[in-house]
C-alpha cells in the first residue's frame, strides 16, 4: 500500500508539475497571478474532448493542437490585459482581481457552450493511434490497459501524462537556457526594469511567455479527462488552487521548483488519501500554510521575494 | 316564495364570496427556487430545475395552477437564482428569496449539500421548505416542522434494499467481506452510515474490511481502489455523487480492477450521464438503485414516464442536460405542489404544510407513491436494488434484484 501510494504520488505529482508550470512561468516573468490558469486548463480539456468526439483525434495529437491554439490565444490576450496591468501601482493585487474576473467569464461562457454535465474520453483511447502505429511498424501490438512499474499496476494515462510533463519541463528549460528569447526571458524574470533599460523588448518577451504559460495550461487540460475523472466548465477553480499551491511550494518563478512542488504535492496527496482519506482535499491549503511559515521562498527559493 | 328567497340568498352569498375571493387572489404565485448551473452539483441540479420548469410552463400554458382558496387558476412566477453549487451563495440567495422577493413557495436546490443551508433558514423564517431531493437525515427532526422531501427516499432508509441484499442474500453467495467507500457529505455520508448500521444490525456473518470517507471533491480514486483491492472484499459499496461515481468507475477500468460485486448510487439515477462517461462496458454488472426512470409506475396524477420523456425531449432537444431520475424528481415536485395548491384555503405556510402532508399515501405519480413520515422524510418512493447486465444488441439492461417482490432477475455474482 505504501509503495503504491508513493509511486502513484510521483506520477500524479508529475502531472501537477505540468499543470503548475505555465502559471509559474507567467508569474516569474510578469509578476502577475493568473487566476484564470485553471480555466485555460479546462478549455484545453474541452479542446481535446471535441477533437476526439467530432473527429476521433487521439488526445495525444490534441497536445500540439492545444499548445499552438492556446499559445496564439495568449499573445493577443497579453497585449489586451497585461501592459495596462503592469503600469498600475500594484499589479500583483490588480492581477488577482482581473484574472479572477476573466476566470468567471470563461467559466460562464464555457457553461453556455458545453453545458454543465460531466464529459470524458475513454481511458484506453489516450495514445491509441500511437499504439496502432507502433504495431504496424514493428508487428507487435501494444495492448491498452494498465502498465506495471515495480510490480505495481498503474493506468497507462498516468504514464503518458508523466512522460508529457517531463518533456514539457525539458522544453521549457531548453527554451529558457538554449534560445535567445529564453535568455531575454530570464533577464526580464531577473529585473524587469533593468531589462527594459537595456533595450530588451520586454512586452514581446512577456507576451511569448504568457502565450507559452497558457499553452502549457491547455496541454495539462488534455490529460484532465484521464487524471481528474471527468471535465466540467467548473473544474478550473480547483486546478488553479492546486497549481498555486504547487508553485508556491516549489518557489515562485522557478520551473524546477514547480516539478519539485508537484512531486511533493502528489506524494503527500496519495499518502493522505491512503491513510487519512477524509482530509485529502485540505492538503493544498495545509502545504501552502506550512511552506509559507517555514520557508516562504519555497523549497528551491534562495531568498524571500520582496513584493 | 320561501324557497325563492333561500335560493336568492344562496346565490347572493356565493356571488359575494366569489367576489371577495377574486379580490383577494394574487395575480401570480411566486415560487422561489435555486439551481446550480455550474460546479460540483450542476449535473444533479439542472435536471431537477428543468423538470420543475417543464411542469411550471405546462401549468402556465393552461392558465396557471388551481388554488382552492381562490377557486381559480393563478399563473406561476418562478423566481430563480443560480447558486453555482456554492453553499455560501445559496445561503444568501435563500435569504433573498424569503426576505426580498417574498416568495409564496420556497423550493430548495437539488441534493443534500445545497439543501442543508436552506433548512435552518426556512425554519427560522417559518417558511415551509419544499425539498426535491435533499435526503440528509439531519434535515428531518422533531423540532423542524418546516420541511418535506418530495421525490427521493430519505437517506436513512434509502440504502436498505442494498444492505438487506448484502446481509440476507450475500452469505448464500459467499459474500463475507464488504468494503465501504463514501463521499463525506450529508447525502452519501448518511447512506453509508445507514448501510453500515443495517449490515451490522442484521447479525449476518459479514465483516466490513474497508471503511473510508473521502472528500466529495475527490476526482482520482486510483490509490483508493488499490487499497480496497488489497483488503480483498467480496462486495464493494461506493456511495458518492455522480462525479464521484464517474471518476471511481473510470479509474477502476483504467487500472484494470474488477471487484466481484460493486454497488454505486448514480448509474441508476443518472443512467444517461454515467453511460456517456463510463461506457456500457464500465457499467456491466454494477449494482445500483432502480429508480422511477427505469420502473414504470402507473400514475394517477400527471404524465406517465414515456409521456414525460417525450415532453422532455421536445422541450430540451439540445440534450445539454441529461434525462434521468433527477428530471423526474423535478417534475414530481411540481406535481406534489400542484396537488397541494389545489387543496389549500390560502397561501399561508402552515396551510401549505398541511396540504402537502395531506397528499401522503394518496398521491401516485410516475415516481411512485408519495408518502411522508411524521418528520417530512420521504418513505414512499422507494428504489429497489438492481444490476446492469448486458442486454440485447449490446445495450445495458437493468434488472431489479431486491426486495424479492420487486425482483425481475437473480444477481449475477461474482461478476464474470
Amino acid at each position: 500500500m505504501l509503495t503504491y501510494s508513493l509511486l502513484a504520488g510521483l506520477l500524479f505529482g508529475l502531472y501537477f508539475s505540468l499543470v503548475g508550470l505555465g502559471l509559474n512561468l507567467v508569474f516569474g516573468v510578469m509578476r502577475i497571478v493568473n487566476l484564470a490558469h485553471g480555466d485555460f486548463l479546462m478549455l484545453g480539456a474541452y479542446c481535446a474532448f471535441w477533437l476526439y468526439t467530432l473527429f476521433g483525434v487521439d488526445p495525444v495529437f490534441a497536445i500540439p493542437v492545444a499548445f499552438v491554439l492556446f499559445g496564439l490565444v495568449g499573445l493577443p490576450l497579453y497585449y489586451l490585459l497585461v501592459p495596462r496591468l503592469l503600469a498600475a501601482r500594484d499589479p500583483e493585487m490588480l492581477s488577482i482581481i482581473l484574472f479572477f474576473g476573466l476566470s468567471q467569464v470563461i467559466e460562464a461562457l464555457a457553461t453556455i457552450a458545453f453545458g454543465t454535465s460531466e464529459q470524458s474520453i475513454p481511458g484506453g483511447d489516450l495514445g491509441r493511434a500511437l499504439r496502432e502505429g507502433w504495431g504496424r511498424l514493428t508487428g507487435h501490438e501494444i495492448e491498452s490497459g494498465p502498465v506495471e512499474i515495480f510490480g505495481q499496476s498503474f493506468p497507462s494515462a498516468w504514464i503518458i501524462s508523466g512522460v508529457a510533463s517531463l518533456i514539457a519541463v525539458a522544453l521549457v528549460y531548453l527554451y529558457l537556457y538554449r534560445t535567445r528569447t529564453g535568455y531575454l526571458t530570464r533577464a526580464v524574470m531577473s529585473r524587469r526594469d533593468e531589462a527594459l533599460a537595456t533595450g530588451i523588448d520586454v512586452n514581446r518577451v512577456s507576451a511569448i511567455a504568457f502565450g507559452i504559460g497558457i499553452a502549457l495550461a491547455a496541454v495539462g487540460g488534455v490529460f484532465a479527462p484521464f487524471m481528474l475523472g471527468s471535465i466540467t466548465p467548473a473544474m478550473g477553480v480547483d486546478s488553479t488552487v492546486v497549481s498555486f499551491a504547487v508553485i508556491v511550494m516549489g518557489s515562485l518563478g522557478n520551473p524546477l521548483g514547480t516539478v519539485l512542488g508537484g512531486l511533493v504535492y502528489g506524494v503527500s496527496y496519495m499518502l493522505v488519501q491512503s491513510y487519512l482519506s477524509s482530509w485529502a482535499n485540505l492538503l493544498p491549503y495545509l502545504l501552502l500554510i506550512a511552506i509559507l511559515l517555514v520557508r516562504p521562498s519555497g523549497l528551491l527559493g534562495k531568498r524571500v521575494r520582496l513584493a | 316564495m320561501k324557497r325563492s328567497v333561500l335560493a336568492l340568498a344562496t346565490l347572493a352569498s356565493t356571488a359575494l364570496a366569489t367576489s371577495v375571493f377574486a379580490a383577494e387572489a394574487p395575480a401570480e404565485i411566486k415560487i422561489g427556487h435555486l439551481y446550480a448551473s455550474a460546479g460540483r452539483f450542476a449535473s444533479i441540479s439542472m435536471p431537477v430545475d428543468y423538470g420543475f420548469k417543464l411542469w411550471a410552463d405546462q401549468k402556465n400554458a393552461e392558465g396557471g395552477v388551481f388554488v382552492k382558496g381562490f377557486n381559480k387558476k393563478i399563473p406561476i412566477k418562478l423566481v430563480e437564482y443560480d447558486d453555482q453549487s456554492n453553499t455560501a451563495t445559496a445561503q444568501t440567495l435563500y435569504n433573498q428569496l424569503i426576505t426580498q422577493d417574498k416568495v409564496d413557495v420556497l423550493i430548495a436546490d437539488s441534493g443534500s449539500v445545497l439543501t442543508s443551508v436552506a433548512v435552518p433558514i426556512a425554519r427560522d423564517n417559518k417558511m415551509f421548505l419544499i425539498d426535491p431531493t435533499g435526503t440528509g437525515a439531519a434535515f428531518f427532526s422533531k423540532d423542524n416542522p418546516w420541511i418535506a422531501l418530495m421525490a427521493d427516499p430519505v437517506s436513512t432508509i434509502w440504502p436498505k434494499p442494498v444492505a438487506d441484499w448484502v446481509s440476507q442474500e450475500g452469505p448464500k453467495l459467499g459474500i463475507k467481506k464488504v468494503a465501504i467507500l463514501y463521499a463525506t457529505n450529508e447525502f452519501t455520508g448518511t447512506q453509508a452510515n445507514a448501510a453500515r448500521k443495517f449490515i451490522k444490525d442484521s447479525g449476518a456473518p459479514i465483516d466490513i474490511v474497508f471503511d473510508q470517507g473521502v472528500p466529495t471533491e475527490t476526482t482520482n480514486y486510483t490509490v483508493l481502489i488499490n487499497n480496497i483491492k488489497a483488503s480483498n472484499p467480496d462486495m464493494v459499496l461506493h456511495f458518492g455523487y455522480a462525479a464521484n461515481d464517474i471518476a471511481f468507475l473510470r479509474n477502476m477500468a483504467d487500472a484494470g480492477v474488477k471487484f466481484k460485486g460493486l454497488f454505486c448510487i448514480y448509474p441508476g439515477i443518472e443512467t444517461e450521464l454515467l453511460e456517456k462517461n463510463v461506457g456500457d462496458k464500465g457499467l456491466q454488472y454494477v449494482m445500483t438503485y432502480v429508480t422511477s426512470a427505469a420502473l414504470q409506475y402507473k400514475p394517477e396524477f400527471g404524465m406517465s414516464l414515456p409521456e414525460f420523456r417525450d415532453a422532455w425531449k421536445k422541450k430540451f432537444p439540445d440534450n445539454k442536460v441529461e434525462f434521468g431520475f433527477n428530471s423526474i424528481a423535478g417534475y414530481t415536485t411540481g406535481l406534489v405542489l400542484e396537488k397541494a395548491l389545489g387543496e389549500m384555503a390560502s397561501l399561508d405556510q402552515t396551510e401549505l404544510r398541511r396540504a402537502v402532508f395531506a397528499q401522503s399515501g394518496k398521491l401516485k405519480t410516475l415516481d411512485g407513491t408519495f408518502a411522508l413520515d411524521e418528520l417530512g422524510g420521504q418513505i414512499g418512493e422507494l428504489t429497489p436494488l438492481g444490476q446492469f447486465v448486458p442486454g440485447e444488441g449490446g445495450h445495458l439492461k437493468l434488472n431489479a434484484l431486491y426486495p424479492p417482490d420487486s425482483a425481475t432477475a437473480k444477481a449475477v455474482y461474482p461478476r464474470p
